[in-house]
């Protein structure tokens, strides 16, 4: 089994861990969508520093979102469910798209998968639908167990005027 | 058109001050807000700092009229409307950039970086009347134009008081935020921007409202207490300067938290805070008192919320925002938001800073959507004018008192109005100063 997990994640496994990561939050699966994450994941979606360059040094330029460990995540699911956030309490309806997969090897038998996505979602509340749509880069982490989790995804958002509201099983 | 006094019920005598919701909604009242209050007034535009060097240029919105803040080869700072005067197109597209040389993309007329105009395309030969060549072809400069301490402002008209004179007393508030480095104030690169479905003035108001944080942001405070708890376990989370505020709590019966109000519509929210190492500032608080005393000091460790009537907001509290509304329609408002923080700060300090304001201030964040969420169900709510009449202007009525208090006197700050008391006060009349400035801009415009 190690030797398994220690070659190359395959398009079709990193695709499907993909498509089932993005319909855990189409469906507010969040334990399972938690469950996908390493405790140490970096989780990180960059603000643009003008019209071409999104920002790159999380320490000295903002980013929309940019959180170090798993706990943060979970913070945030905790708001959603919480009864105690405005902007939570009529959800969003969403439907994700990712495709235009690539793998490439990373380091320590990790790997790297670039994707596009488009996430549409509907406002109940206010009867308006928006997309996001941008990219993907999860990094990948076997964790000796035969299971790949994620210990790194960047969200390149390309429309990054918001809408009012951008909660985390949106994009 | 509504009167004046159908709008804005001012009976102070006997203690009624009432806005109409038709103020938020009313097409026609826009109209009349964008030409006489955005494009009849002084604008915040930038900071100095987003165009440092010799020919850096960057862009905003005066209203609907573009502009372009431009420093010339001689590090002379000007503003411009950001169109050719030949056809109307934006000479300079971009939100910011560096150029010697701006060329019209259309038809390249070309412009130096002081706004002189260098050259038209196949001027001889373009048979030309005298009357054209006696015009000027230079870039129209902005007719009101100023920097106070790395904040620029702008007018796109003539008919304004000096720049000084409308700042007034709040270039004291402003130096609270220039003085926390020996260097000044600058942005921190990447802005966020967005949007909500609802009238400027929902935010113009919510930065002054202490009255909605334990309503609207319960799960930002207790998301505090939950990683206080894990920061302990995993050193991973942090911490946030909010926690050690009380002004917001309700519980504190000392005086807490209070608004001052100044001429032409600014105003500031306080609470009263305390250096912690939460705080970005904490390392630097001895040597902001040995420069600038105690009081200073004491007042920079003070949550404030400063708004510049009418486009400007500096908020410091859970970090340090600086906030621009942009008016799209009357139910409709563009942000645009940056993190600010003093030149020259340490690289954990700043660190800090930016991940308090993620969390906090941006639309992605955990804070913002329980406002933006709360002004587009106000939008909403607005529509039901059965009783026009709001009551969201009359807390601290029967408190507020002309001029300043002990608080203000220790930064020798001298506003028309203040109000201070515990953290269940909660002032309210701080808005009345947004609309006498609204009736005041709007004297001669509609009937009183």
């Amino acid at each position: 089994m190690s030797a398994a997990v220690l070659t190359m994640l395959s398009r079709p496994e990193a695709e499907d861990l993909l498509f089932r990561e993005a319909r855990a939050l189409d469906e507010r699966r969040f334990a399972d969508w938690l469950a996908m994450f390493t405790e140490d994941v970096l989780f990180w979606m960059p603000a643009w520093r003008d019209e071409t360059r999104p920002t790159s040094d999380p320490d000295t330029e903002l980013s929309l979102i940019y959180y170090e460990g798993r706990a943060n995540l979970e913070d945030r699911v905790w708001r959603m469910g919480s009864g105690l956030s405005n902007a939570s309490a009529i959800p969003a309806r969403v439907s994700h798209l990712v495709g235009n997969v690539i793998v490439e090897p990373g380091e320590a038998g990790a790997a790297i998968v670039l994707s596009a996505f488009t996430a549409h979602h509907h406002d109940p509340r206010t009867d308006r639908s928006h997309v996001f749509f941008g990219h993907y880069r999860h990094v990948f982490r076997p964790d000796g167990d035969g299971r790949w989790l994620i210990a790194a995804k960047t969200i390149t958002l390309m429309n990054d005027c918001i809408p009012t509201v951008a909660d985390l099983y949106m994009l | 058109m509504p009167s004046l006094s159908a709008l804005i019920d001012n009976r102070p005598d006997e203690g009624i001050f009432r806005i109409n919701r038709s103020l938020f909604d009313d097409p026609a009242i826009f109209e009349l807000e964008m030409r006489h209050i955005f494009e009849g007034g002084w604008l915040f535009l930038g900071l100095e700092s987003q165009a440092p060097g010799p020919h850096d240029y960057f862009t905003v919105n005066i209203g609907r009229v573009p502009a372009l803040v431009m420093r010339d080869g001689d590090g002379v700072l000007r503003g411009f409307v950001n169109s050719c005067p030949h056809k109307g197109a934006r000479i300079a597209p971009a939100s910011c950039g560096h150029a010697r040389q701006l060329i019209c993309p259309y038809h390249s007329w070309s412009f130096d970086s002081a706004g002189r105009n260098r050259a038209i395309k196949w001027k001889q030969g373009g048979a030309y009347t005298e009357a054209f060549d006696a015009d000027s072809h230079d870039l129209q400069p902005l007719p009101g134009f100023g920097v106070y301490r790395g904040f620029v402002f702008g007018s796109a008209s003539a008919d304004v008081p000096p720049l000084l004179d409308y700042l007034g007393e709040t270039t004291k508030l402003l130096d609270l935020v220039a003085d926390q480095s020996e260097e000044g104030v600058e942005l921190v690169p990447g802005g966020v921007t967005f949007t909500y479905e609802g009238n400027w003035k929902l935010q113009l108001e919510n930065c002054s409202d202490n009255y909605h944080f334990t309503s609207a942001h319960p799960s930002y405070i207790r998301l505090l207490e939950r990683r206080k708890a894990a920061e302990v376990a995993s050193g991973k989370s942090f911490t946030s300067s909010m926690e050690s505020q009380r002004h917001w709590s309700g519980e504190d019966d000392e005086i807490v938290a209070g608004t001052y109000s100044f001429p032409f519509g600014h105003v500031l929210n306080f609470g009263i805070g305390a250096p912690t190492p939460a705080s970005p500032l904490y390392d630097r608080a001895d040597s902001l008192a040995q420069r600038l005393g105690t009081a200073k000091r004491d007042w920079i460790f003070n949550m404030r919320n400063l708004t510049i009537f009418p486009n400007l907001q500096v908020a410091e509290n859970a970090s340090s925002q600086l906030r621009v509304i942009e008016p799209i329609s009357a139910s409709r408002t563009r942000m645009r938001t940056w993190c600010i923080g003093p030149k020259g700060e340490g690289a954990a300090a700043r660190r800090q800073r930016i991940r308090q304001y993620e969390d906090f201030f941006n639309p992605s964040g955990m804070a913002t959507p329980d406002d933006t969420v709360a002004y587009e169900d106000c939008q909403r709510g607005f529509a039901g004018k059965v009783q026009p009449w709001l009551q969201g202007y009359a807390r601290g009525m029967a408190m507020r008192r002309p001029g300043g208090n002990d608080l203000a006197d220790r930064i020798d700050l001298k506003p028309d109005w203040s109000i201070a008391g515990n953290s269940r006060l909660c002032d309210e009349t701080i808005y009345q100063s947004y609309y006498r400035e609204w009736a005041r801009r709007m004297a001669g415009v509609l009937a009183a």
